[in-house]
């Protein structure tokens, strides 16, 4: 009596239960914990008790038979009563029952073992894994449908910038023979013109001087866009650079009675630039500096020499309307215009600044800004120093 | 009546919905929430079916493998002594249809005598993220030899048709 109780203590705390069975397979004893061997399992059958073993009757008879020293069947799912799941390892080994001690086994011991503890952590860890792989594969395609998307949305970025070259290239070929006749209507050469139409002939050649700095910019756009522009560093003078540019816009500078002072130091080292692409940069920066400020005010243009970062910055400072603090992070990219942009009276398409900032960067200089409204702007923009 | 029981192998990949069927099968219920199986769990239905002159109480033992990789050295054993497999695949997983080839190759190595075969195609209610065609299903199918049912263990579609006509194959008819 204290053996079979202590038994049943050692097996409960194991979580394990076992049958002795017959060699008809029918159950001659019992011991163990009631929800893993029912106690009333007495002449029932192997498969009644366990009936994940139908279908191994071959590997149980091999076990009964001695040709195998034991079988076993793991991590076999079952339902309690209660609805929840248990784990059990399902275990048969020879037993000769009656003391037999010799010859082949008649019978078995049938051990139903408790994994239900390692079995949830088991079923946890491979849950989570599951729906880790899961995740990844629906990544994995959604990354592939975005690859798909992102390539056909390229297509369509070339075809547009295809389109925009093409109209850009068309739209200039006839204003060169409007520039042209126009030209030969302002040297007034057939026929004196009246003021009335001098005036208005030159109404004609602002427009087309607008239109033509948009396509120009349109192109320029496509061919940075698609990478088709190469630049040719050489060491320039940029201080004669500057002055070259203020010379072309001088017109306008006089037209708008603005006041402009160069500063630059005579030491000026080289500065390594493309001698088409820098003074575009600077005209554009000069062009918003003379569109945006008031009648009458001051554009100063600085060159220093950052010698330890090996820079040449030039600074564009008017005194004009000012970028509000919002549309500055905006301000380089493309089609942007600033709130303040037509306190003046400016027109542009927002591409000046936004081609300035890819020029800029193809030189591998930088660009930024300094601003306030109603204060004004400084322009910054480095080149490398030869 | 003649009382026959067979033993059946669920197998497919992980989350294609082994256990779903088995509960619509048995229970008639679905859960929508994903439980991974570890091991396996053994079901029963007996169900009623025209044999050769008769008709047979087929027991259908429903073995429902383990799908994850992690069980693969263990599943060999749960396959012993079967007759044959349902092998599920999921419409929206294209990867878990050519597993089934497979699982086919390992049952026939563990159970030669396991030569009864049928395809499910599961999760037909998720229409919208169907990704694998019925044309790749038959030739699937056919390569198995194997009927093929386009199943929603959700809805419950084709879940009986399917284990009944796998009743009637295993006990000779309709095979």
């Amino acid at each position: 009596m204290v053996d079979a109780s202590l038994s049943q203590t050692i097996l409960a705390d194991r979580h394990l239960a076992y049958a002795l069975l017959d060699a008809r397979l029918r159950v001659v004893a019992v011991q163990g914990p009631a929800d893993l061997l029912p106690p009333d399992s007495l002449g029932r059958s192997l498969f009644d008790l366990a009936p994940e073993l139908i279908g191994l009757e071959p590997d149980i008879e091999a076990v009964l038979a001695g040709q195998r020293p034991r079988f076993t069947l793991d991590w076999v799912n079952r339902e309690t009563p209660s609805g929840e799941t248990i784990y059990v390892h399902l275990i048969l080994l020879p037993f000769h029952l009656n003391g037999a001690a010799n010859g082949q086994p008649n019978g078995l011991i049938h051990l139903v073992e408790d994994v239900t503890a390692s079995g949830l952590l088991q079923q946890a860890l491979t849950q989570h894994r599951n729906e880790l792989r899961l995740l990844r594969d629906r990544l994995a395609q959604q990354n592939s449908q975005l690859a798909a998307a992102n390539a056909e949305l390229r297509q369509l970025d070339e075809l547009k910038s295809r389109f925009v070259s093409i109209a850009a290239h068309e739209l200039r070929s006839p204003l060169t023979a409007i520039t042209g006749y126009l030209e030969l209507l302002t040297d007034e050469q057939s026929d004196p013109l009246t003021a009335e139409q001098r005036e208005y002939l030159h109404i004609i050649e602002r427009g087309i001087t607008r239109l033509l700095t948009i396509i120009n910019n349109l192109l320029d756009l496509t061919r940075i866009e698609a990478g088709r522009i190469e630049l040719a560093l050489r060491p320039y003078n940029l201080a004669e650079m500057v002055a070259w540019v203020v010379e072309e816009l001088r017109p306008t500078l006089v037209e708008r009675g603005l006041k402009l002072t160069i500063q630059a130091p005579p030491d000026l080292p080289p500065t390594l630039c493309d001698v088409a692409r820098a003074p575009q940069i600077l005209s554009n920066l000069l062009s918003n500096a003379i569109k945006y400020s008031y009648p009458g005010g001051e554009i100063e243009i600085r060159l220093s020499h950052r010698a330890q970062e090996g820079f040449v910055q030039v600074a564009v400072a008017d005194q004009g309307v000012g970028i509000p603090l919002a549309d500055q992070p905006n301000l380089f990219t493309r089609f942007y215009r600033a709130s303040t942009a037509s306190h003046t009276g400016a027109t542009g398409a927002g591409l000046g600044l936004y081609i300035s900032r890819l020029l800029v960067e193809l030189h591998g200089g930088q660009l930024w800004l300094d601003s306030e409204v109603g204060r004004g702007s400084t322009f910054y923009v480095t080149f490398h120093s030869s | 009546m003649k009382e026959i029981s067979k033993k059946v192998c669920l197998l497919g990949d992980f989350a294609v919905g082994k256990t779903s069927l088995v509960r619509r099968f048995v229970l008639n219920i679905f859960e929508d929430r994903y439980l991974s199986t570890i091991g396996v769990k053994v079901s029963r239905k007996t169900v009623v079916t025209p044999g050769p002159g008769d008709l047979i109480e087929l027991t259908l033992m429903l073995w429902d493998l383990a799908g994850s990789e992690e069980f693969d050295q263990v599943r060999a054993s749960y396959l012993r002594g079967a007759s044959g497999a349902v092998l599920v695949c999921d419409l929206t997983r294209p990867e878990t249809l050519t597993s089934l080839l497979t699982y086919a190759d390992d049952l026939l190595r563990v159970s030669p005598q396991a030569t009864r075969l049928i395809v499910a195609a599961n999760k037909l209610d998720l229409t919208d993220q169907r990704r694998i065609s019925q044309d790749e299903l038959e030739r699937v199918a056919t390569r198995l030899n194997a009927p093929l049912y386009l199943t929603s263990a959700r809805t419950g579609d084709e879940v009986e048709t399917l284990f009944r006509h796998f009743g009637q194959m295993l006990v000779g008819e309709g095979g």
